[in-house]
């Protein structure tokens, strides 16, 4: 841990809480036991370690039953993008390598070493035989399940790498935007719900709802595409879609422009909406699944995309580095994720608030956010009602407590009233105090004007009749 | 717009058709050319649509002679019940005539001459308790409330006609009947919602915010009420030519149903909107707004109400408006959406667009008046 970690962290004890927590008291539901491990499944778990910072914790505590066949998913996965990814490998060579993947998978021994020395992940293709031992070895129904999205996958790559325009243009419309983030996170949403089922760890209606795990794999690439904009930049990749853009500045690149700041935080809000409105399916996803480990495995990833969403709306900071949540943050969001539909609900609903509260009436989507955080309010208290029919109407349905409380609440603002008129009064008093002493100083004589109102004369008298008076009061004349 | 129904409604009754809410659904009505419209209204030279298939007939409901002269002249197949005094102050006894005499009466004479379905305006207020009882998601569960229970009045007038209308169906056996209840309507023609905002703006209170905006609220652009109650008439219109009586899950006659936009928003962002429409420059930009939290504005708010007690007057701002400004109130709609087929027609930005230039234009003619008043 770095010295500046240490001084942020000290800052904020809340985060270190949450960090010790999370270290001390975090249970796993399911551990993999190493010693029952083929050496080419040991490997397989090491390459998870190297290519996954986010994934490999949550794919380590998976249900026995799916904890290999997602870590091999994973890593197939991996190998193609990487493929995807290297911009040093020809396009004759990169499109049927992408196209032939799904095959690749029945040939043992097959290994790759055409990226290039510096792409992270290489060591994985260029030991990918261990990978395709232990596929191998998986129950036919998985194999079936993997080798389908591996073949759509694949040939959804093939498409956008030869697609020119896509690459030098970058994403034009929402519908492709969207088509890309199927084709990259919408068919993993559909492979894991195919193998949780298969498994028999959700609920089959899911298979019933595709639109729900599509909206699972949206919500996490949109976030992606979102919080990385600054970094896609630099590597001159534009997931942005035009039609999204081009309504808040004219070229792409003023997005990253100091000048257009607002123009590109209102553009960031338009998209940050688009994810957002995912969101009500997700939390229905959330409520089919059976199994613990395989809950924790999908809640974690949403809970950090809403966190990530609400940091990056209306953030600045956006546009000049990579923003991110906080290590703390993360670990509190991992405690929540672990546990239960309504505490991760609450997490949701907490971030949905955020967002709203940082939401900027002159923003063009402000109404429409507003909208999009409430259907997530109202979606939850679909789920977990926290009214209950009655409670509206005051001596039929309300609980004595509630009765009782509101009886003292009233009381108590009565209190209040009573506390500030005498706090008026006194303030007045003190005042008029001051003044009468202030004028007392200066000489005026109080004892005069007592003299005048006992006498019943409450007429201010004129100044010549008044000198009179007062000569006459004192008894002597002056010459 | 295009013609919102399928198939004729034959001749229907828009009682209170003149009215905010009554005058949408004319017009709705008057887009199918095989339907023709009655309109009763107390004064008929207001919101009138021009069109050979739409009469008009001046009626004072609470008398019951009137109403069954233009029964028996015109033989509507449906009513559409949305005639109502504007909620104001305690007139308790005008409310009490026209919701519920005037709606007894309407539906004495629909069942004399034999009127197929019957529409009531109801209200979602109708399950609302005291102000500042919040409303989270409630649905048609929910008991309503009224009498003693009820702090307005108003309120309870409403109730009492919605049950009277609910108990009348299949009695006779022809007559079908239920209630839409909206909540919160706005949209050309508006007099209350948005006509409130846009004074708060234009006498400098809407840089004040009471509480943290954290209450959802249901605001319902009128075009969609009108469509909802073009839909029950069908209902029930398609429920009499059913053999056998519907499911308990797929009724409509003897229902009531909650209308909303369906898109609850934070009560202070529905107000925003509609400022910024009316372009103040201040309520738009969170660094001018002053939040109160509900206690200080309530502790304000009866501070003014004994100010102006004193004086005689009543206040702009009372502690009901500052209940009402901060609490959750918003409903599921699902009943309609399954039973109905509701889905609003209108999004509700679009539909604060078009209120608000509606408002907008009148704001402009009213003060174009009094200029020339003072220029004579």
């Amino acid at each position: 841990m770095k010295s500046s970690e240490i001084l942020y962290l000290l800052a904020r004890p809340q985060e270190l809480r949450s960090i010790i927590q999370w270290k001390l008291w975090h249970q796993p539901v399911h551990e993999r036991d190493p010693t029952k491990e083929s050496p080419e499944l040991h490997k397989c778990f090491f390459y998870l370690d190297m290519t996954s910072r986010s994934f490999s914790a949550v794919i380590k505590e998976l249900h026995p039953e799916l904890l290999v066949p997602i870590c091999i998913f994973y890593l197939i996965l991996r190998g193609l993008d990487t493929i995807e990814d290297d911009m040093t490998i020809p396009l004759e060579e990169k499109v049927p390598l992408l196209e032939n993947f799904v095959n690749i998978l029945d040939q043992p021994g097959w290994t790759y070493s055409g990226n290039h020395e510096r792409e992270k992940d290489r060591d994985l293709l260029v030991e990918f035989h261990y990978v395709i031992t232990e596929f191998g070895k998986l129950k036919p129904a998985y194999r079936d399940i993997i080798r389908d999205i591996t073949e759509r996958m694949g040939a959804g790559m093939a498409r956008y790498a030869q697609d020119k325009e896509h690459v030098v243009a970058g994403i034009q419309t929402i519908k492709d935007y969207e088509q890309y983030c199927h084709y990259v996170a919408g068919l993993v949403g559909e492979g894991l719900t195919r193998l949780f089922v298969e498994g028999k760890l959700a609920n089959e209606m899911l298979m019933e709802r595709p639109d729900l795990h599509e909206s699972m794999g949206q919500l996490l690439q949109q976030v992606n595409i979102i919080r990385d904009i600054h970094e896609d930049f630099v590597d001159h990749r534009k997931f942005w879609p035009r039609e999204i853009w081009s309504k808040h500045v004219d070229k792409f690149e003023d997005l990253l422009d100091p000048a257009h700041r607002a123009a590109a935080l209102n553009c960031s809000s338009d998209m940050i909406l688009n994810a957002l409105r995912r969101a009500p399916d997700c939390i229905y996803y959330l409520a089919g699944i059976r199994d613990q480990s395989v809950f924790n495995f999908c809640a974690i990833p949403q809970s950090m995309a809403m966190a990530t969403l609400s940091v990056c709306f209306r953030n600045p900071a956006l546009f000049e580095r990579n923003v991110k949540i906080s290590k703390g943050e993360a670990c509190q969001l991992m405690m929540e994720s672990t546990q239960n539909l309504e505490t991760v609900c609450g997490v949701f609903r907490r971030f949905a608030r955020k967002i709203h509260q940082k939401n900027d009436p002159r923003d063009p989507n402000f109404l429409q956010i507003s909208i999009a955080c409430g259907k997530i309010e109202q979606f939850i208290e679909g789920i977990f009602p926290s009214q209950v029919p009655g409670a509206t109407a005051v001596g039929q349905g309300a609980t004595p407590e509630a009765l009782e409380k509101k009886k003292a609440e009233e009381a108590e603002s009565r209190w209040d009233m009573v506390y500030m008129m005498l706090a008026v009064l006194a303030t007045l008093a003190t005042v008029t105090l001051l003044m009468l002493g202030v004028a007392w100083l200066a000489g005026a004589r109080f004892d005069l004007a007592f003299e005048q109102i006992k006498q019943g004369n409450f007429k201010i008298p004129a100044p010549a009749e008044a000198a009179k008076q007062v000569q006459e009061a004192r008894g002597h004349g002056e010459l | 717009m295009a013609d919102l129904l399928q198939g004729s409604l034959g001749h229907v009754v828009v009682v209170g058709g003149c009215g905010f809410l009554g005058h949408h659904i004319v017009q709705q009505l008057s887009h199918n050319v095989e339907t023709r419209v009655s309109v009763l209204d107390l004064f008929t030279n207001r919101n009138r649509i021009d069109s050979p298939r739409i009469s008009y007939y001046d009626c004072d409901i609470t008398n019951l002679e009137t109403v069954r002269e233009i029964f028996a002249k015109t033989k509507p197949d449906v009513v559409i019940h949305t005639a109502s005094p504007v909620f104001s102050g305690p007139q308790n006894e005008l409310m009490y005539r026209v919701n519920v005499v005037g709606t007894d009466n309407l539906l004495k004479a629909a069942q004399e001459y034999g009127t197929r379905a019957f529409v009531y305006t109801s209200s979602a207020s109708a399950i609302m308790g005291p102000v500042g009882t919040d409303i989270i998601n409630a649905d048609e569960r929910w008991p309503v409330v009224y009498g003693d229970a009820q702090p307005e009045y108003y309120t309870t007038t409403k109730v009492l006609a919605e049950k009277a209308v609910l108990a009348a169906n299949r009695t006779p056996a022809t007559l079908l009947t239920c209630a839409i209840r909206p909540a919160g309507i706005f949209g050309e023609g508006d007099v209350q919602a948005l006509p409130g905002m846009l004074t708060a703006s234009r006498k400098g209170q809407s840089k004040f915010q009471l509480g943290p905006n954290n209450n959802l609220f249901d605001f319902t652009y009128v075009g969609n009420v009108a469509y909802a109650h073009l839909l029950a008439a069908v209902a029930l219109m398609h429920t009499h030519k059913l053999s056998v009586a519907p499911l308990d899950s797929e009724r409509v006659d003897g229902e009531a149903f909650f209308i909303t936009n369906d898109q609850p928003v934070y009560f202070w962002d529905f107000a925003r909107t509609v400022w910024r429409e009316a372009g103040d420059k201040v309520a738009v930009d969170p660094s001018k707004i002053w939040i109160l939290s509900t206690s200080l504005g309530l502790l304000i708010a009866g501070i003014m109400e004994w100010i102006f007690w004193i004086f005689g007057k009543t206040p702009n701002l009372d502690r009901s408006k500052v209940r009402f400004s901060a609490m959750s109130r918003y409903y599921s709609i699902d009943k309609a959406k399954k039973r109905l087929g509701y889905e609003p027609i209108v999004d509700i930005e679009e539909g604060i667009k078009r209120g608000m230039k509606d408002l907008l234009r009148r704001e402009a003619e009213a003060n174009a008046q009094k200029t020339d008043k003072k220029g004579q």
